[in-house]
C-alpha cells in the first residue's frame, strides 16, 4: 500500500535566459529567498544552497551557527535541481532523507528568449514518517486494532 | 463529543473501516470508492460524511469531483502553508532574477 499526497506545483516565466535564472536560483538564493521562512534558532543572516550533489542548503544565522534544512541530490545547471527538504512537519530540521519531501526545479527555454521555470515540491507521505508509521502498521500488524491506536494516538496530540 | 470519542464511534462500523482502508492506498473521487461497495452511493457519501466529521478524511474539489483522502493533519497543514509559501517565493525569484538580468 502506498499513501500520497499530491505534490505542491509551481510555474514562473523569468524574462532571463536559464543560465541566468539557474545562477539566481542557487548562487543568488540570499537575494530571493523569503526570510520569513526560517526554522532556526536564531535570525537568518544568509541563505545558501552549495552548487554540487550533496551540497548543504542551510542558513548562516546571527548567532553564527548554521542551520542546515536541505541537501542537494541532483545538479544539472542549468535545467534542473533537486534538493531534498529535511524538514519535518513540526518544523524542525529532519537529518533522515528517507523521512523528507523533496524540490526539483526545472528551468526551461521558451521560443521568446524567457525561462518557464515549474517547481514540484512533493513526497509528502514520507515527512516524518507519517506515511510509512501508517503503512507499516496497517500491513504488518494487519488489524484494525493497531489502525484504531495510531487515529486514538493521533487524536490525543491534536 | 471528543475528537477520539467520534473517531471511535466512526471506525465502529465496518464498511466506514473498509472505506478508509481503501484510502489509505490514497486519495480516491466517491464514484470509485463507492465502485467496491455494495451499498449504494448516497449511502457511501453519508459513510464519508462521518468519517469527515471525525476528521479521519479530508475530501477536496477536483474539477466536478469530489475527491477524499486520509487525512494527515500534520502533513496537510505543512503542504497547505508551503503551496502559498512556493507562490511567494518564486515570485521573488522571478524579480531577482528579471532585476539583474537589465
Amino acid at each position: 500500500m502506498t499513501l500520497t499526497i499530491a505534490p505542491v506545483q509551481k510555474s514562473v516565466t523569468v524574462h532571463a535566459s536559464p543560465e541566468h535564472a539557474f545562477k539566481v536560483f542557487t548562487e543568488g538564493f540570499d537575494t530571493w529567498w523569503p526570510r520569513t521562512h526560517h526554522i532556526g534558532s536564531s535570525p537568518m543572516k544568509r541563505a545558501i544552497i552549495e552548487g554540487f550533489v550533496g551540497g548543504r542548503c542551510y542558513s548562516e544565522q546571527v548567532d553564527g551557527r548554521d542551520c542546515p534544512w536541505g541537501e542537494v541530490t541532483v545538479w544539472e545547471p542549468p535545467r534542473r535541481l533537486v534538493f531534498a527538504w529535511l524538514i519535518s512537519t513540526d518544523w524542525k530540521y529532519e537529518p533522515d532523507r528517507a523521512k523528507a519531501s523533496e524540490v526539483e526545479v526545472r528551468f526551461t527555454p521558451l521560443a521568446d528568449g524567457t525561462t518557464r521555470v515549474d517547481l514540484e515540491h512533493r513526497h509528502f507521505e514520507r515527512c516524518g514518517g507519517a506515511g510509512e508509521t501508517m503503512r507499516d502498521r496497517v500491513s504488518a500488524e494487519g488489524g484494525w486494532g493497531s489502525l484504531l491506536q495510531l487515529f486514538g494516538a493521533a487524536a490525543e496530540r491534536a | 463529543m471528543t475528537n477520539a470519542h467520534a473517531q471511535l464511534e466512526a471506525l465502529g462500523d465496518p464498511t466506514r473501516r473498509a472505506i478508509l482502508e481503501q484510502l489509505l492506498s490514497g486519495p480516491k473521487p466517491v464514484g470509485e470508492i463507492a465502485k467496491r461497495f455494495p451499498v449504494s452511493r448516497p449511502a457511501i457519501s453519508q459513510h464519508l460524511a462521518v468519517l469527515k466529521r471525525a476528521q479521519l478524511v479530508a475530501d477536496r474539489a477536483q474539477g466536478t469531483r469530489r475527491v477524499y483522502q486520509v487525512n494527515l493533519q500534520g502533513i496537510e497543514a505543512m503542504r497547505a502553508y508551503l503551496d502559498r509559501f512556493w507562490h511567494d517565493a518564486l515570485a521573488a525569484f522571478k524579480r531577482a532574477a528579471e532585476e539583474s538580468h537589465r
